[in-house]
Protein backbone atom coordinates (compact mmCIF):
# COMPACT_ATOMS: atom_id res chain seq x y z
CA UNK A 1 0.00 0.00 0.00
CA UNK A 2 1.64 3.38 -0.88
CA UNK A 3 -0.46 5.55 1.31
CA UNK A 4 0.28 5.86 4.74
CA UNK A 5 -1.01 2.72 6.68
CA UNK A 6 -1.29 4.39 9.63
CA UNK A 7 -3.52 7.24 8.73
CA UNK A 8 -5.96 4.55 8.47
CA UNK A 9 -5.39 3.14 11.84
CA UNK A 10 -8.81 4.62 13.66
CA UNK A 11 -10.51 3.48 10.69
CA UNK A 12 -9.32 -0.24 11.29
CA UNK A 13 -10.06 -0.23 14.68
CA UNK A 14 -13.39 1.07 14.69
CA UNK A 15 -14.00 -1.82 12.06
CA UNK A 16 -12.50 -4.22 14.61
CA UNK A 17 -14.98 -3.12 17.57
CA UNK A 18 -17.49 -4.72 15.30
CA UNK A 19 -15.49 -7.51 14.32
CA UNK A 20 -18.05 -10.66 15.36
CA UNK A 21 -15.41 -13.09 15.81
CA UNK A 22 -13.51 -10.97 17.99
CA UNK A 23 -15.19 -12.89 20.99
CA UNK A 24 -14.77 -16.34 19.23
CA UNK A 25 -12.72 -18.84 21.39
CA UNK A 26 -10.25 -20.44 19.73
CA UNK A 27 -10.92 -24.21 18.29
CA UNK A 28 -10.75 -27.05 20.59
CA UNK A 29 -8.03 -28.83 19.80
CA UNK A 30 -9.25 -32.43 19.86
CA UNK A 31 -12.20 -31.52 17.81
CA UNK A 32 -9.61 -29.90 15.07
CA UNK A 33 -7.39 -32.84 15.44
CA UNK A 34 -10.66 -34.96 14.93
CA UNK A 35 -11.67 -32.76 12.09
CA UNK A 36 -8.10 -33.30 10.20
CA UNK A 37 -8.03 -36.91 10.32
CA UNK A 38 -11.27 -37.00 9.08
CA UNK A 39 -10.33 -34.74 5.85
CA UNK A 40 -7.41 -37.68 5.42
CA UNK A 41 -9.47 -40.44 6.17
CA UNK A 42 -12.62 -39.43 3.99
CA UNK A 43 -15.31 -41.46 3.04
CA UNK A 44 -17.56 -40.15 0.50
CA UNK A 45 -20.21 -42.18 0.61
CA UNK A 46 -21.75 -43.12 4.67
CA UNK A 47 -22.58 -46.34 3.15
CA UNK A 48 -19.70 -48.87 2.62
CA UNK A 49 -21.48 -51.03 0.11
CA UNK A 50 -18.32 -54.00 1.10
CA UNK A 51 -20.30 -54.49 3.97
CA UNK A 52 -23.38 -55.98 2.24
CA UNK A 53 -25.59 -53.52 4.97
CA UNK A 54 -27.85 -52.66 2.44
CA UNK A 55 -29.54 -53.93 -1.07
CA UNK A 56 -30.96 -51.98 -3.08
CA UNK A 57 -33.43 -52.81 -5.88
CA UNK A 58 -33.12 -52.45 -9.38
CA UNK A 59 -35.75 -49.86 -9.45
CA UNK A 60 -34.02 -48.06 -6.53
CA UNK A 61 -30.86 -47.54 -8.37
CA UNK A 62 -32.84 -46.89 -11.71
CA UNK A 63 -34.76 -44.05 -10.20
CA UNK A 64 -32.04 -42.78 -8.71
CA UNK A 65 -30.15 -42.66 -11.87
CA UNK A 66 -32.89 -40.47 -13.23
CA UNK A 67 -33.10 -38.17 -9.78
CA UNK A 68 -29.07 -37.37 -10.95
CA UNK A 69 -29.98 -36.73 -14.77
CA UNK A 70 -32.82 -34.44 -13.59
CA UNK A 71 -30.31 -32.51 -11.03
CA UNK A 72 -27.54 -32.87 -13.42
CA UNK A 73 -29.79 -31.06 -15.88
CA UNK A 74 -31.08 -28.34 -13.04
CA UNK A 75 -27.49 -27.70 -12.11
CA UNK A 76 -25.96 -26.88 -15.64
CA UNK A 77 -28.64 -24.65 -15.69
CA UNK A 78 -27.99 -23.03 -12.47
CA UNK A 79 -24.38 -22.56 -12.79
CA UNK A 80 -24.36 -21.17 -16.25
CA UNK A 81 -24.55 -17.92 -14.97
CA UNK A 82 -21.70 -18.13 -12.24
CA UNK A 83 -18.90 -20.40 -13.43
CA UNK A 84 -16.48 -17.65 -13.07
CA UNK A 85 -16.68 -17.29 -9.24
CA UNK A 86 -16.54 -21.33 -8.82
CA UNK A 87 -13.30 -22.71 -9.21
CA UNK A 88 -10.50 -20.81 -6.79
CA UNK A 89 -7.57 -21.92 -9.26
CA UNK A 90 -7.61 -21.13 -12.31
CA UNK A 91 -8.40 -23.84 -15.28
CA UNK A 92 -5.29 -25.07 -16.92
CA UNK A 93 -7.08 -26.66 -19.96
CA UNK A 94 -5.30 -29.35 -20.49
CA UNK A 95 -7.12 -30.27 -23.35
CA UNK A 96 -6.14 -29.10 -26.40
CA UNK A 97 -9.56 -29.71 -27.75
CA UNK A 98 -11.89 -27.21 -27.76
CA UNK A 99 -15.07 -27.36 -24.74
CA UNK A 100 -18.63 -28.74 -26.20
CA UNK A 101 -20.65 -27.04 -24.16
CA UNK A 102 -20.16 -28.80 -21.16
CA UNK A 103 -22.08 -32.24 -22.78
CA UNK A 104 -20.65 -34.90 -23.85
CA UNK A 105 -18.40 -34.53 -27.15
CA UNK A 106 -16.88 -37.37 -29.66
CA UNK A 107 -13.30 -37.91 -29.74
CA UNK A 108 -11.88 -34.43 -31.04
CA UNK A 109 -10.18 -34.58 -34.05
CA UNK A 110 -7.35 -33.01 -33.14
CA UNK A 111 -3.91 -33.27 -34.85
CA UNK A 112 -1.83 -34.64 -32.08
CA UNK A 113 -3.99 -35.77 -29.41
CA UNK A 114 -7.14 -37.37 -29.36
CA UNK A 115 -9.65 -36.43 -26.29
CA UNK A 116 -12.97 -37.81 -24.95
CA UNK A 117 -14.60 -35.63 -22.88
CA UNK A 118 -16.62 -36.31 -20.02
CA UNK A 119 -18.30 -34.21 -17.48
CA UNK A 120 -20.03 -35.62 -13.97
CA UNK A 121 -23.16 -35.96 -12.60
CA UNK A 122 -23.41 -33.35 -9.47
CA UNK A 123 -25.87 -35.36 -7.74
CA UNK A 124 -24.61 -38.67 -7.60
CA UNK A 125 -22.30 -38.32 -4.97
CA UNK A 126 -25.16 -38.81 -2.82
CA UNK A 127 -27.22 -40.82 -4.95
CA UNK A 128 -27.61 -44.85 -3.82
CA UNK A 129 -25.15 -47.57 -4.87
CA UNK A 130 -25.13 -50.48 -6.08
CA UNK A 131 -22.06 -52.90 -6.17
CA UNK A 132 -20.52 -53.47 -9.83
CA UNK A 133 -20.44 -57.12 -9.06
CA UNK A 134 -23.83 -57.42 -8.58
CA UNK A 135 -24.92 -54.94 -11.28
CA UNK A 136 -23.43 -56.19 -14.34
CA UNK A 137 -26.92 -54.52 -16.03
CA UNK A 138 -25.05 -51.27 -14.83
CA UNK A 139 -21.72 -52.15 -16.25
CA UNK A 140 -23.09 -53.21 -19.66
CA UNK A 141 -24.84 -49.56 -20.39
CA UNK A 142 -21.31 -47.75 -19.89
CA UNK A 143 -20.34 -46.55 -22.98
CA UNK A 144 -17.05 -45.74 -21.66
CA UNK A 145 -14.86 -47.95 -19.29
CA UNK A 146 -11.04 -47.17 -19.80
CA UNK A 147 -7.92 -47.59 -17.19
CA UNK A 148 -6.36 -44.55 -16.84
CA UNK A 149 -3.36 -42.34 -14.65
CA UNK A 150 -4.70 -39.04 -13.65
CA UNK A 151 -2.14 -36.66 -14.97
CA UNK A 152 -3.06 -33.44 -13.43
CA UNK A 153 -6.19 -31.84 -11.74
CA UNK A 154 -7.53 -28.15 -12.18
CA UNK A 155 -9.55 -26.32 -10.82
CA UNK A 156 -12.44 -27.74 -13.26
CA UNK A 157 -10.93 -30.50 -15.09
CA UNK A 158 -9.51 -34.16 -14.27
CA UNK A 159 -6.87 -35.40 -17.34
CA UNK A 160 -6.39 -38.89 -17.43
CA UNK A 161 -4.14 -40.84 -19.47
CA UNK A 162 -5.63 -44.10 -20.68
CA UNK A 163 -3.92 -47.05 -20.60
CA UNK A 164 -6.62 -49.22 -21.82
CA UNK A 165 -10.38 -48.76 -23.40
CA UNK A 166 -12.58 -52.02 -21.80
CA UNK A 167 -15.25 -49.98 -23.78
CA UNK A 168 -16.12 -46.94 -26.26
CA UNK A 169 -14.11 -45.27 -28.60
CA UNK A 170 -10.49 -45.11 -27.98
CA UNK A 171 -8.41 -42.07 -27.10
CA UNK A 172 -5.38 -40.19 -26.05
CA UNK A 173 -6.10 -38.46 -23.13
CA UNK A 174 -9.70 -37.84 -21.17
CA UNK A 175 -10.74 -35.04 -19.78
CA UNK A 176 -13.33 -34.61 -17.22
CA UNK A 177 -14.45 -31.24 -17.04
CA UNK A 178 -16.99 -30.08 -14.52
CA UNK A 179 -17.52 -26.41 -13.19
CA UNK A 180 -17.04 -25.95 -9.34
CA UNK A 181 -19.78 -27.68 -7.21
CA UNK A 182 -19.75 -30.52 -9.60
CA UNK A 183 -16.00 -30.92 -9.42
CA UNK A 184 -16.40 -30.78 -5.71
CA UNK A 185 -18.84 -33.59 -6.00
CA UNK A 186 -16.36 -35.55 -8.25
CA UNK A 187 -13.21 -35.30 -6.01
CA UNK A 188 -15.40 -36.01 -3.45
CA UNK A 189 -16.84 -39.39 -4.42
CA UNK A 190 -13.68 -40.25 -6.46
CA UNK A 191 -10.26 -39.42 -4.50
CA UNK A 192 -8.86 -38.62 -7.60
CA UNK A 193 -5.46 -37.72 -7.27
CA UNK A 194 -2.21 -37.03 -9.58
CA UNK A 195 -0.01 -39.99 -10.30
CA UNK A 196 -3.04 -42.70 -9.09
CA UNK A 197 -4.24 -45.17 -11.73
CA UNK A 198 -8.14 -45.41 -11.99
CA UNK A 199 -11.02 -46.99 -13.55
CA UNK A 200 -13.58 -44.69 -14.91
CA UNK A 201 -17.17 -45.22 -16.79
CA UNK A 202 -19.03 -43.16 -18.46
CA UNK A 203 -22.46 -43.08 -19.82
CA UNK A 204 -23.93 -40.44 -21.84
CA UNK A 205 -20.88 -38.65 -20.90
CA UNK A 206 -21.14 -38.38 -17.55
CA UNK A 207 -18.66 -40.33 -15.22
CA UNK A 208 -20.57 -42.83 -13.42
CA UNK A 209 -19.56 -42.52 -9.54
CA UNK A 210 -21.09 -44.81 -6.98
CA UNK A 211 -17.84 -47.31 -7.14
CA UNK A 212 -18.38 -47.65 -11.21
CA UNK A 213 -15.21 -44.77 -11.39
CA UNK A 214 -12.66 -45.88 -8.62
CA UNK A 215 -8.94 -46.43 -7.82
CA UNK A 216 -8.17 -49.28 -10.14
CA UNK A 217 -8.32 -52.29 -7.87
CA UNK A 218 -8.05 -56.02 -9.09
CA UNK A 219 -11.94 -56.89 -8.57
CA UNK A 220 -13.37 -53.89 -10.40
CA UNK A 221 -11.14 -54.57 -13.13
CA UNK A 222 -12.25 -58.33 -13.34
CA UNK A 223 -15.83 -57.00 -13.23
CA UNK A 224 -15.22 -54.67 -16.89
CA UNK A 225 -12.73 -57.38 -18.35
CA UNK A 226 -15.80 -60.12 -18.07
CA UNK A 227 -18.32 -57.72 -19.22
CA UNK A 228 -15.90 -56.30 -22.18
CA UNK A 229 -13.50 -58.29 -22.38
CA UNK B 1 -14.08 -50.52 -1.14
CA UNK B 2 -13.52 -48.68 -4.04
CA UNK B 3 -12.11 -45.38 -2.71
CA UNK B 4 -9.22 -46.03 -1.49
CA UNK B 5 -9.16 -42.99 0.81
CA UNK B 6 -6.42 -45.00 3.04
CA UNK B 7 -3.27 -44.75 0.37
CA UNK B 8 -1.72 -41.58 2.35
CA UNK B 9 1.86 -41.54 2.64
CA UNK B 10 2.77 -39.77 5.81
CA UNK B 11 4.10 -36.89 3.99
CA UNK B 12 0.87 -35.85 2.51
CA UNK B 13 -0.23 -35.89 6.28
CA UNK B 14 2.61 -34.08 7.69
CA UNK B 15 2.38 -31.48 4.56
CA UNK B 16 -1.56 -31.08 5.76
CA UNK B 17 -1.24 -30.92 8.82
CA UNK B 18 1.44 -28.14 7.96
CA UNK B 19 -0.74 -26.00 6.38
CA UNK B 20 -3.91 -26.85 8.34
CA UNK B 21 -1.69 -25.56 11.59
CA UNK B 22 -1.87 -22.31 9.67
CA UNK B 23 -5.12 -22.17 8.40
CA UNK B 24 -7.80 -23.63 10.73
CA UNK B 25 -8.38 -20.90 12.75
CA UNK B 26 -8.27 -17.63 10.73
CA UNK B 27 -10.49 -19.85 8.47
CA UNK B 28 -12.64 -20.51 11.27
CA UNK B 29 -13.01 -16.71 11.93
CA UNK B 30 -13.44 -15.82 8.86
CA UNK B 31 -16.46 -18.13 8.44
CA UNK B 32 -17.88 -17.27 11.97
CA UNK B 33 -17.77 -13.31 10.64
CA UNK B 34 -19.94 -14.41 7.74
CA UNK B 35 -22.19 -16.90 8.58
CA UNK B 36 -23.88 -18.96 11.30
CA UNK B 37 -22.06 -21.44 13.14
CA UNK B 38 -23.56 -24.80 11.78
CA UNK B 39 -22.28 -23.42 7.81
CA UNK B 40 -19.49 -22.16 9.25
CA UNK B 41 -18.47 -25.82 10.86
CA UNK B 42 -19.52 -27.49 7.42
CA UNK B 43 -18.17 -25.01 5.56
CA UNK B 44 -14.29 -25.44 7.54
CA UNK B 45 -14.63 -29.33 6.94
CA UNK B 46 -14.81 -28.74 2.87
CA UNK B 47 -12.24 -26.14 3.38
CA UNK B 48 -10.04 -29.02 4.96
CA UNK B 49 -10.94 -31.22 2.40
CA UNK B 50 -10.09 -28.83 -0.79
CA UNK B 51 -6.90 -28.59 0.65
CA UNK B 52 -6.55 -32.28 1.19
CA UNK B 53 -7.55 -32.92 -2.50
CA UNK B 54 -5.55 -30.14 -3.98
CA UNK B 55 -2.71 -30.27 -1.42
CA UNK B 56 -0.07 -29.69 -4.53
CA UNK B 57 -1.64 -26.37 -5.52
CA UNK B 58 -1.40 -24.74 -2.34
CA UNK B 59 1.12 -21.91 -1.80
CA UNK B 60 3.88 -21.80 0.90
CA UNK B 61 1.37 -19.00 2.85
CA UNK B 62 -1.76 -20.63 2.24
CA UNK B 63 -3.95 -18.11 3.87
CA UNK B 64 -4.63 -15.87 1.65
CA UNK B 65 -5.74 -18.95 -0.76
CA UNK B 66 -7.45 -20.69 1.84
CA UNK B 67 -9.77 -17.39 2.46
CA UNK B 68 -10.38 -18.01 -1.27
CA UNK B 69 -11.35 -21.38 -0.94
CA UNK B 70 -13.87 -20.46 1.85
CA UNK B 71 -14.96 -17.78 0.18
CA UNK B 72 -16.17 -19.95 -2.50
CA UNK B 73 -17.49 -22.92 -0.49
CA UNK B 74 -19.16 -20.37 1.40
CA UNK B 75 -21.09 -19.22 -1.75
CA UNK B 76 -21.58 -22.25 -2.37
CA UNK B 77 -22.76 -23.55 0.60
CA UNK B 78 -25.26 -20.21 0.77
CA UNK B 79 -26.75 -20.81 -3.18
CA UNK B 80 -28.16 -24.28 -2.00
CA UNK B 81 -29.50 -22.82 0.87
CA UNK B 82 -30.81 -20.29 -0.46
CA UNK B 83 -32.41 -23.03 -3.07
CA UNK B 84 -33.64 -25.48 -0.16
CA UNK B 85 -35.47 -22.16 1.01
CA UNK B 86 -36.98 -21.62 -1.67
CA UNK B 87 -38.32 -25.49 -2.71
CA UNK B 88 -39.44 -25.32 1.08
CA UNK B 89 -40.72 -22.13 0.66
CA UNK B 90 -39.75 -21.22 3.98
CA UNK B 91 -39.59 -17.87 4.87
CA UNK B 92 -36.96 -18.47 7.47
CA UNK B 93 -33.99 -16.13 7.32
CA UNK B 94 -30.57 -17.29 8.13
CA UNK B 95 -29.55 -15.45 11.13
CA UNK B 96 -26.83 -13.18 10.58
CA UNK B 97 -23.33 -13.54 12.49
CA UNK B 98 -24.16 -11.41 15.47
CA UNK B 99 -22.61 -8.35 16.34
CA UNK B 100 -20.55 -8.00 18.72
CA UNK B 101 -21.82 -8.40 22.48
CA UNK B 102 -21.67 -5.42 24.80
CA UNK B 103 -18.56 -6.09 26.93
CA UNK B 104 -17.97 -4.22 30.00
CA UNK B 105 -16.84 -0.74 29.97
CA UNK B 106 -18.59 -0.72 26.60
CA UNK B 107 -20.83 2.90 26.98
CA UNK B 108 -20.81 3.76 23.41
CA UNK B 109 -22.71 1.37 21.93
CA UNK B 110 -24.02 3.94 19.56
CA UNK B 111 -20.61 3.72 18.12
CA UNK B 112 -21.13 0.80 17.34
CA UNK B 113 -23.87 0.48 15.78
CA UNK B 114 -22.98 3.43 13.64
CA UNK B 115 -20.52 1.63 12.54
CA UNK B 116 -21.83 -1.39 11.46
CA UNK B 117 -24.68 0.78 9.98
CA UNK B 118 -22.08 2.22 7.76
CA UNK B 119 -20.95 -0.70 6.98
CA UNK B 120 -24.14 -2.31 5.62
CA UNK B 121 -24.71 1.01 3.31
CA UNK B 122 -21.62 0.18 1.96
CA UNK B 123 -22.07 -1.59 -1.74
CA UNK B 124 -21.13 -5.36 -0.74
CA UNK B 125 -17.72 -5.31 -2.66
CA UNK B 126 -16.53 -2.52 -0.86
CA UNK B 127 -18.25 -4.02 2.67
CA UNK B 128 -15.56 -7.29 1.80
CA UNK B 129 -12.67 -5.49 1.51
CA UNK B 130 -12.97 -3.25 4.12
CA UNK B 131 -13.88 -6.73 5.85
CA UNK B 132 -10.49 -8.39 4.62
CA UNK B 133 -8.91 -5.45 5.35
CA UNK B 134 -9.70 -4.85 8.76
CA UNK B 135 -10.66 -8.01 10.15
CA UNK B 136 -8.48 -10.93 8.33
CA UNK B 137 -5.80 -7.68 8.43
CA UNK B 138 -4.83 -8.93 5.00
CA UNK B 139 -2.57 -6.22 2.89
CA UNK B 140 -4.04 -5.10 -0.15
CA UNK B 141 -2.12 -7.78 -1.83
CA UNK B 142 -3.46 -10.69 -0.20
CA UNK B 143 -7.37 -9.23 -0.73
CA UNK B 144 -5.99 -9.67 -4.58
CA UNK B 145 -5.12 -13.03 -4.59
CA UNK B 146 -8.52 -14.19 -2.26
CA UNK B 147 -10.71 -12.09 -4.43
CA UNK B 148 -9.28 -12.82 -8.00
CA UNK B 149 -8.45 -8.78 -8.27
CA UNK B 150 -4.85 -7.65 -9.69
CA UNK B 151 -3.09 -5.84 -6.69
CA UNK B 152 -3.38 -2.72 -8.24
CA UNK B 153 -6.94 -3.02 -8.38
CA UNK B 154 -7.37 -4.44 -4.83
CA UNK B 155 -5.06 -1.46 -3.57
CA UNK B 156 -7.50 1.23 -5.61
CA UNK B 157 -10.83 -0.32 -4.60
CA UNK B 158 -9.87 -0.93 -0.67
CA UNK B 159 -8.36 3.25 -0.87
CA UNK B 160 -12.39 3.98 -2.62
CA UNK B 161 -14.33 1.59 -0.01
CA UNK B 162 -11.97 3.71 3.08
CA UNK B 163 -13.44 6.76 2.03
CA UNK B 164 -16.96 5.44 1.19
CA UNK B 165 -16.34 4.20 4.90
CA UNK B 166 -15.99 7.65 6.19
CA UNK B 167 -18.38 9.00 4.00
CA UNK B 168 -20.96 6.93 5.54
CA UNK B 169 -19.63 7.58 9.13
CA UNK B 170 -19.70 11.04 8.68
CA UNK B 171 -23.52 11.10 7.32
CA UNK B 172 -24.39 9.06 10.67
CA UNK B 173 -22.56 11.28 12.85
CA UNK B 174 -19.67 9.79 13.83
CA UNK B 175 -16.33 11.39 12.83
CA UNK B 176 -13.54 8.75 11.86
CA UNK B 177 -11.01 11.36 11.64
CA UNK B 178 -7.38 11.30 12.70
CA UNK B 179 -7.79 12.06 16.21
CA UNK B 180 -8.25 8.44 16.96
CA UNK B 181 -10.60 5.89 17.48
CA UNK B 182 -13.13 7.93 19.49
CA UNK B 183 -16.61 7.67 18.48
CA UNK B 184 -18.70 11.00 18.79
CA UNK B 185 -22.04 10.30 19.43
CA UNK B 186 -24.86 12.04 17.26
CA UNK B 187 -25.36 15.66 18.15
Amino acid sequence: MTDDAHDHDDLRALLRSVDPASSLPQADPTRVARLLEDTMTHQPTDESRADGTHHRSRLTWTMAAAAAVLIVGGVFFAVGGDRGDDAPAPSAGEAPSSRAGGAAAPPVDAPLRTVTELTVAAAAANGKCLVPEAAPDVVAKQETVFDGTVQSISGSAVTLLPTRFYHGDPTDLVVVQAPGQEMDALLTAVTFEEGKRYLVAATDGRVTLCGFTAEYSDSLAAVYGQAFG
Amino acid sequence: MWHGGDVTSPARRARLEDVAAEVVEPVRRFLARRTDPATAEDVLAEVLLVCWRRLGEVPDAPLPWAYGVARHCLANAERGARRQQRVAARVATVDPPATRVAGPGDDEPPAVEVVSEALATLPAKDAELLRLWAWEQLTPAEIALVLDLTPNAASIRLHRAREKLREALRKNGLRAGHEGTTGRRKP
